[in-house]
């Protein structure tokens, strides 16, 4: 009775110790995760065949089922781990190919995506994960999207760009993608996807050592990204984050609200994807104008319609 | 009793003649390479950069710049969303003042494994032949991660459009 007390005392540390606070107990409220026999059980066997540290607890009298049951709950926990920055530009730059793959390729102007890099780097600055190496890049389609890979991998389709009327506008828009990326919503959306299903670990090696679950993984953010879209709350927190952002780098806050308007006001004729994969456009111009109140002395921040021009003008 | 007093007194004494003990504010750089100016203009003479986590004592705010005192004792102004209230999780304290010039962003790309600058993850390459997906697409995400504006060219751009370090009047 009392080794077992003892180890599931260990169980719970160990699990408040690795877990991420709350989101643990959202995860295994929400679903048990489904043991993996191909992955699962070749990690159990390498962890069979040489002691860890775990076993040492057998040293101190803890039953064997008792510390089965310690490595079951680290398990759990490992799936639970976030993930790293290495993994998330791993998966970054495939969901980057897909990107190009789908949206048309790549939109060739050396001057155009050295304009859009400058504008990104001005906001990546001053978000919340500067050091990350953010890259920008021009998609040829005429669809009205961007959108935010892992990694810091962002794109923007010459369609969208054609529609802005200044750079506080396309500082808006990258802002919002920005915001994504730093806020992690993508990891964290397929981190409860992995959960749920038969992925164990989200880690560099197991991306490494497992092209399959590597390639099911891509899928996933792939459909998210590209035709269920995200959950509304974190497209609505993106929009607070980049409304943030825009001002933190100086540019006229509104600017996301204002292409907001532009493609409100194009719903029903305009080619985009946006309806389908964002919320209403119309809720989400309504949440920005609460918010620009705070703002107030960014009103007379510069919206640069005269350099966007000299770039994108006809 | 006499003795408490005493020591109310002294401590009450200390907080009024030594008000920045009492308030200076602890802040740390956000990134590599935050420039430190001498004025508050942005493009006065830059006396240092800061990297990621180096600390800093703010002396005053003035709208999107603070003037900051360094551990060495010197003064200088800061673009205050380059600076964090908290330090940065993860990041050991740099040396301060890594100089006036030099390369402060170490690509991801530059940082992997066997020193290749070009090319792609094996786990992208594979990926995209398993998906039969057009070589023409690697290397737009090749040409993408190569991508790079200098520091130099930021900061004339910035200048240019009054943002980035250069926004608010700063």
């Amino acid at each position: 009775m009392k080794r077992t007390t003892i180890a599931m005392v260990m169980i719970i540390g160990l699990t408040f110790f690795v877990s991420e606070g709350f989101a643990f107990f959202d995860q295994i409220f929400k679903a048990p995760p489904k043991k993996q026999q191909s992955q699962g059980g070749q990690a159990q066997g390498g962890q069979q065949e040489q002691p860890g540290l775990l076993d040492v607890l057998g040293v101190f009298g803890v039953k064997k089922k008792d510390i089965d049951l310690l490595k079951k709950g680290v398990g759990v926990v490992q799936a639970l781990q976030p993930i790293g920055e290495e993994a998330e530009i791993t998966l970054g730059e495939a969901v980057a190919v897909e990107a190009f793959s789908r949206f048309g390729g790549e939109y060739r102007d050396e001057r155009l995506t050295r304009y859009i890099n400058l504008v990104g780097k001005t906001i990546a600055d001053v978000s919340d994960r500067p050091n990350l190496n953010f890259h920008f890049a021009i998609l040829n389609s005429q669809e009205q999207n961007a959108f935010a890979a892992p990694g810091g991998y962002i794109f923007v389709t010459i369609g969208l760009l054609k529609t802005l009327k200044n750079e506080a506008e396309l500082a808006g828009v990258l802002a919002h993608e920005v915001a994504h990326i730093t806020q992690k919503h993508m990891l964290e959306t397929i981190r409860r996807g992995a959960l749920l299903s038969n992925v164990s670990e989200l880690t560099l090696s197991a991306m490494n050592k497992d092209p399959k679950m590597f390639s099911n993984v891509i899928d996933e953010i792939t459909d998210k990204l590209f035709t269920k879209g995200m959950d509304k709350d974190k497209e609505f927190e993106a929009d607070v984050y980049g409304v943030e952002f825009a001002y933190r780098a100086g540019y006229h806050p509104s600017g996301l609200r204002d292409y907001l308007k532009t493609l409100k006001s194009q719903e029903g004729h305009a080619q985009s994807r946006f309806f389908t994969t964002h919320p209403s456009t119309r809720i989400r111009i309504s949440k920005i104008e609460g918010l620009l109140g705070q703002y107030s002395d960014g009103m007379k921040f510069p919206v640069l319609a005269k350099r966007f021009q000299s770039y994108l003008g006809a | 009793m006499k003795k408490t007093i005493a020591n109310v007194a002294f401590l009450a004494l200390v907080f009024i003649f030594i008000p920045g003990l009492s308030q200076a504010e602890t802040m740390y750089a956000k990134k590599n390479g935050v420039k430190v100016t001498a004025e508050k203009s942005p493009t006065s003479t830059v006396v240092g950069k800061l990297n990621t986590g180096d600390q800093v004592q703010v002396v005053k705010k003035v709208g999107r710049q603070y003037q900051v005192k360094l551990p060495n004792g010197k003064l200088g102004w800061v673009f205050k969303f380059k600076l964090s209230s908290k330090k940065p999780a993860g990041k050991t304290s740099g040396s301060l003042l890594s100089g006036l010039t030099g390369k402060t962003t170490i690509a991801a790309r530059e940082s992997r494994s066997g020193g290749s600058i070009r090319g792609l993850k094996e786990t992208t390459e594979n990926y995209a032949q398993g998906k039969n997906i057009d070589p023409s697409h690697r290397r737009s995400v090749d040409a993408m991660e190569a991508f790079r504006v200098s520091d130099g060219e930021l900061a004339q751009f910035q200048q240019a459009g009054s943002v980035g370090d250069y926004s608010g009047g700063g």
